[in-house]
C-alpha cells in the first residue's frame, strides 16, 4: 500500500490541506467577498498557479473548503451518534456537535454576521431545501439504529431544528447549552422522531 | 407609506427603490418620509419587508380562523401558506432577482414575525390545556415558540414534505409538530 502512495500524500501537511485551511483563515479575517486568490496563496505559502492547478477557480476553492468542513463536522456528528446508546443521546450529541463546531467557527461567524447575503441563499428557501436534503442524507446513518426506516426523516427534522435554533438569537434554547438542549429535545424532538411502530408497542404495553 | 414602498419594490426592485419613488407613490414629501423614517431608504425598505410578512401571516390567520382544533388549524395553515408563498408574485420576483438584498432583510424581520405567531399560538395552546389535551408539564410559551419556529421553517423550506398533500401534512403535524405537545394524538 505504501509503495503506491504519491510523495505528496506522505507530506504531513500537504498543499491541498494548507490551501483549504488558508481559505478559512482568510475568510475569518477579511470575509468571503474580500478574500482573493492572492490572499490565500500568501497564507498557504504557495503560488496562485498551484491553487489554480489543484482547485480551479477561487469559487471552486471556497466550495472545496466548505465541503471539507461539512465532511469534518458530519464525521464528528456520526462519531458522537455512534457512541450513543439511546436516541436521546444521539440527537443531543449531533445537535451539540453542530452547535459547538459552527458556533466556534471563525470563518462562518464572520460571514453570518457581516455578509449574511453570501450565506443565506444556501440555507433558506430552495437553497435550504438542498441543504436539508444533503444534511438528512449525511446524518441518517446516525439514527438508523434507533428509528430504522425513518432515519432520513428523523435526520432531516434534527437538521431543521439545528438550523432554526442556530439562525435565531432569540431561540429559547442554545445549541451550546447541553442541559437545556436535552430538555428541549426530550419535550419536543424525540416524540417527533419516534417511529409509529415503537409508539404502538409502548402504547399497548402501557395499556396492558 | 408601506403600501407605497411595496408598490415601488414590486415595480423597481429593492435596490433601485428610492426615497423619491416612495414619496411619489405614497403622495407625501421627502421631508415627511425622513421624519417618520430617520434611517431613510434602508429603514423604510426593511420595514416594508416586515410589513408584508405580517400581512402574509394575518391573511393566514384569517384563513384558518374557523378550524375546529389545533391540528386542523396547523394543517390548513401549512398548505395555505406554502401555496400563497409560491403564488406571491412580488416575493418570487425579488427572490429570483435580488436574493442577496431580500434574504438578510427577511432574516432581520423574521424575529418580529416569530413573536407574532408565538403570541397567536399561546392562547390556543392554553385552550387545549383547558380541554385536557395537552401533555403534562408542557411550558406553553416554549411550545408555542417551537411550533412557530418550525412553521416558519417549513413554509419557506419544506424539504422532503409536499405541503400540498393532505395525508403528508397530517402526518407531519401529528408527529413532528405536535407529537410532544398534544396528549390525545393517538386517540383520534
Amino acid at each position: 500500500m505504501t509503495a503506491a502512495l504519491a510523495v505528496d500524500s506522505l507530506d504531513p501537511y500537504p498543499v491541498e490541506t494548507r490551501a483549504l485551511d488558508a481559505t478559512l483563515a482568510c475568510i475569518a479575517r477579511h470575509g468571503l467577498s474580500k478574500t482573493t486568490i492572492d490572499d490565500i496563496a500568501r497564507e498557504a505559502g504557495c503560488s496562485r498557479a498551484t491553487l489554480y492547478r489543484y482547485f480551479g477557480s477561487r469559487q471552486d476553492l471556497v466550495a472545496a473548503a466548505v465541503h471539507a468542513e461539512a465532511l469534518r463536522v458530519a464525521d464528528l456528528a456520526r462519531g458522537v451518534a455512534g457512541a450513543a446508546t439511546t436516541l436521546e443521546d444521539a440527537v443531543v450529541g449531533v445537535l451539540g456537535v453542530a452547535g459547538r463546531e459552527l458556533g466556534e467557527h471563525a470563518a462562518l461567524r464572520f460571514v453570518a454576521d457581516v455578509e449574511p447575503e453570501q450565506l443565506l441563499p444556501y440555507i433558506t428557501f430552495s437553497g435550504g431545501d438542498r441543504f436539508l436534503h444533503d444534511a438528512a442524507e449525511t446524518l441518517a446513518p446516525c439514527f438508523v439504529r434507533f428509528v430504522g426506516d425513518d432515519a432520513t426523516r428523523a435526520a432531516e427534522w434534527v437538521a431543521r431544528i439545528g438550523l432554526a435554533l442556530w439562525l435565531s438569537p432569540t431561540a429559547p434554547v442554545s445549541l451550546a447549552d447541553a442541559e437545556t438542549l436535552r430538555g428541549y429535545v426530550r419535550a419536543f424532538v424525540l416524540p417527533a422522531l419516534e417511529p409509529s411502530h415503537v409508539r404502538n408497542i409502548s402504547n399497548q404495553l402501557s395499556k396492558g | 407609506m408601506y403600501a407605497g414602498t411595496y408598490e415601488c419594490v414590486a415595480r423597481f426592485g429593492l435596490a433601485k427603490t428610492t426615497v423619491d419613488d416612495v414619496a411619489r407613490a405614497a403622495g407625501v414629501s421627502r421631508a415627511t418620509i425622513y421624519r417618520m423614517f430617520p434611517g431613510g431608504r434602508d429603514q423604510i425598505v426593511r420595514e416594508t419587508v416586515g410589513w408584508e410578512m405580517n400581512r402574509f401571516f394575518t391573511r393566514l390567520a384569517v384563513e384558518v380562523e374557523d378550524a375546529p382544533d389545533l391540528e386542523t388549524r396547523l394543517e390548513r395553515a401549512l398548505s395555505f401558506a406554502r401555496a400563497s408563498l409560491l403564488e406571491h408574485e412580488v416575493l418570487q420576483k425579488v427572490l429570483a432577482t435580488e436574493p442577496d438584498v431580500l434574504l438578510p432583510l427577511m432574516t432581520i424581520e423574521q424575529h418580529r414575525v416569530l413573536r407574532y405567531i408565538t403570541a397567536y399560538l399561546a392562547p390556543l395552546l392554553e385552550a387545549e390545556r383547558a380541554s385536557g389535551r395537552l401533555q403534562d408539564g408542557i411550558d406553553v410559551e416554549v411550545a408555542a415558540d417551537y411550533i412557530a419556529r418550525m412553521l416558519l421553517s417549513l413554509i419557506g423550506t419544506p424539504g422532503r414534505w409536499d405541503l400540498g398533500d393532505r395525508v403528508e401534512v397530517r402526518d407531519l403535524v401529528g408527529r413532528e409538530l405536535l407529537g410532544g405537545i398534544l396528549s390525545s394524538r393517538g386517540n383520534e
